[in-house]
């Protein structure tokens, strides 16, 4: 479904990469999460799938569209296959909850009677379809991150990226909100989720990757694959998460790893 | 390998091709759904809304006002200047056969636009409706013996009136070369081209000043204007990027996104054309008798006000303002669609 070969970014004012050769493989219908502290990468390999950036070397292919030959004209368009949860509930403020989940079907061309049919029924699954003529500003942080993935959601989309659904959020919202994309991901929804919260992480027992230095460290499945540490505020990226150094081809298995080996590094 | 990558190539084309394809009735759909939210922010920023519409109708009333001014002073200097005729003295009692044909030859030069004569008879009867108010002259006049006297002592003239009255050679050429003229002028009174040069100086370069400084003003205040609209709509989109850079996320295309800003910005245009164009009218009707007293020549601008050419008036106005409207959204909108 997504394809990392040897993936690169290196932004022009900054000497390191973003992103140092980065491969990864995500099936259809995966739920995968990827970790790491605040400036390992995770936001620009998201920023590359949903094409805000574009990579310095490599290649990504997105349900079966190479990203090279996505020209500009053809963006809006791609981005209309993702859902995408942003970490800051980027929702239209001037429109109401409503609105803002049909936005999504109305940029697709999609009719009203289509959309009348649909964002109900999307707005039932994240439990806010009594909600549905608020606008956002009277809505509390956990619901203005259902209304982001109901909208992500509308158009059915194969996959569904997720930036920090669950910053800002209390623990009872944080399940909640990452129950609802389990679900999503049960009705066939591939799912991408970058967090830094090691609590949803080992909650779920998924694929985890782990990024550090824009490096993939780690690939696995399981329970307590990653610990946060607390990042040393006078230098982010110095700090590494604590994580499971077995080789990658080791991780790929499904069955979640007899021992765990936690190093600091 | 390579068959590989031709194969992704040849699926990402298809999938391309697949989403891109939009039909009629989805562009109308795009369509309406832009006029609709246009019009649904116009609403829901309301204070913002007004505050464009107000700068708009204001410069929209300042360009009026350059018009009119520009249309006003052209068309009272042209009045002025239409006044304005060149005398040519003939002896007292000149034939009006010899009258008729200098009338003849001076008609016949590109530059002449009109040329009355008058015997010396006219002359008198034209000298009496002019003095009408002066009673010891009525009195004076009132013997016959005075009458004849002044008759017969009175030029017959001819008043030629010039297209061009910066220059006056060719009147003048023929006043001194022609030998009907040289025969028949009077001798004691020379022309008038003198005495109305400073006069016609004077009109024209007002009638220049009002024609070039018009449309430098009108250029100047258009350009303030957009300025002004555009920093408005700018302030109205700056403190909305978010909400743009969103829209861009989720796979808006340029026009979805483009689409109710400029429809806002055209319902600003749309108000501010109809606000102005009434103000413009009911102050045209209100101080126009006014300004006429003192001798400007309103005539041009009243016959439009009063009528149906005052329709097309206010259809200006509103598409003046939507265009300003469009030109200064799409300026304003262009850094955040990047």
């Amino acid at each position: 479904m997504i394809l990392l070969d040897n993936v690169t970014k290196i932004y022009p004012k900054d000497s390191e990469p973003a992103l140092d050769n980065v491969s990864l493989h995500v099936d259809p219908n995966e739920f995968l999460f990827i970790v790491g502290q605040s400036g390992a990468g995770k936001s620009t390999l998201l920023k590359m799938l949903t094409k805000e950036e574009n990579p310095s070397s490599g290649k990504i292919i997105v349900g079966g569209i190479d990203l090279d030959y996505v020209k500009k004209r053809h963006i809006p368009h791609y981005r209309r296959r993702l859902g995408v949860v942003f970490q800051d509930n980027k929702l239209l403020p001037s429109r109401t909850v409503y609105e803002n989940v049909a936005f999504a079907l109305e940029i697709a061309g999609m009719s009203n009677k289509e959309i009348n049919r649909t964002v109900p029924k999307v707005l039932d699954l994240v439990g806010l379809l009594d909600k549905a003529h608020k606008f956002p500003s009277n809505l509390s942080g956990g619901e203005i991150q259902r209304v982001g993935i109901a909208r992500s959601v509308a158009r059915q989309p194969k996959i569904l990226i997720a930036d920090e659904p669950t910053a800002n959020l209390d623990p009872v919202t944080t399940k909640e909100i990452i129950d609802l994309l389990k679900r999503i991901n049960d009705f066939g929804t591939t799912v991408l989720v970058t967090t830094h919260n090691d609590g949803i992480v080992n909650y779920l027992q998924k694929r985890v990757v782990t990024l550090d230095h824009g490096k993939i460290i780690s690939d696995q499945k399981g329970k307590g694959v990653y610990r946060l540490e607390k990042e040393d505020p006078k230098n982010k990226r110095k700090t590494m998460p604590k994580v499971d150094k077995r080789p990658l081809h080791a991780t790929k298995t499904k069955t979640p790893p007899k021992k765990k080996i936690i190093r600091t590094i | 390998m390579e068959k590989k990558s031709i194969e992704t190539k040849r699926n990402t084309k298809s999938h391309l091709k697949t989403l891109t394809r939009n039909g009629r009735v989805k562009k109308l759909r795009t369509t309406r759904r832009v006029v609709k939210y246009g019009t649904a922010g116009f609403v829901r920023n309301i204070w913002l809304s007004i505050a464009a519409t107000l700068v708009m109708t204001i410069t929209l009333l300042i360009l009026g006002l350059t018009v009119v001014a520009n249309i006003v002073l052209s068309q009272t200097a042209d009045s002025i200047r239409d006044k304005i005729d060149i005398t040519i003295f003939f002896k007292p009692q000149t034939e009006d056969g010899i009258l008729l044909e200098a009338k003849e030859i001076m008609a016949k030069d590109s530059n002449v636009k009109s040329v009355e004569i008058a015997n010396s008879a006219e002359e008198y009867q034209r000298f009496l409706e002019e003095n009408t108010d002066n009673e010891k002259l009525m009195e004076v006049l009132a013997d016959e013996e005075m009458q004849e006297i002044m008759i017969n002592t009175m030029q017959s003239t001819m008043r030629v009136k010039v297209k061009n009255v910066d220059n006056l050679d060719s009147v003048r050429n023929i006043v001194e070369d022609n030998e009907l003229f040289k025969a028949n002028l009077d001798s004691e009174k020379e022309p008038t081209y003198d005495v109305n040069r400073t006069e016609i100086a004077t009109i024209t370069s007002w009638a220049n000043i009002a024609k070039n400084g018009g449309i430098i003003l009108g250029i100047v205040f258009l350009v303030i204007s957009i300025l002004i609209i555009f920093n408005t709509i700018r302030m109205s989109i700056f403190s909305r990027r978010e909400e743009i850079k969103m829209m861009k996320l989720v796979g808006a295309d340029r026009h979805f996104i483009r689409g109710p800003f400029l429809v806002e910005a055209r319902i600003c245009g749309m108000i501010s054309g109809f606000i102005a164009s009434t103000i413009g009218y009911v102050g045209l009707i209100i101080f126009a008798p006014k300004v006429v007293n003192y001798g400007v020549d309103m005539s041009a601008i009243t016959n439009i006000v009063q009528s149906e050419w005052i329709i097309a008036v206010y259809i200006a106005f509103i598409t003046i303002g939507m265009i300003i409207g469009t030109f200064s959204a799409k300026l304003a909108i262009r850094k955040y669609l990047h």
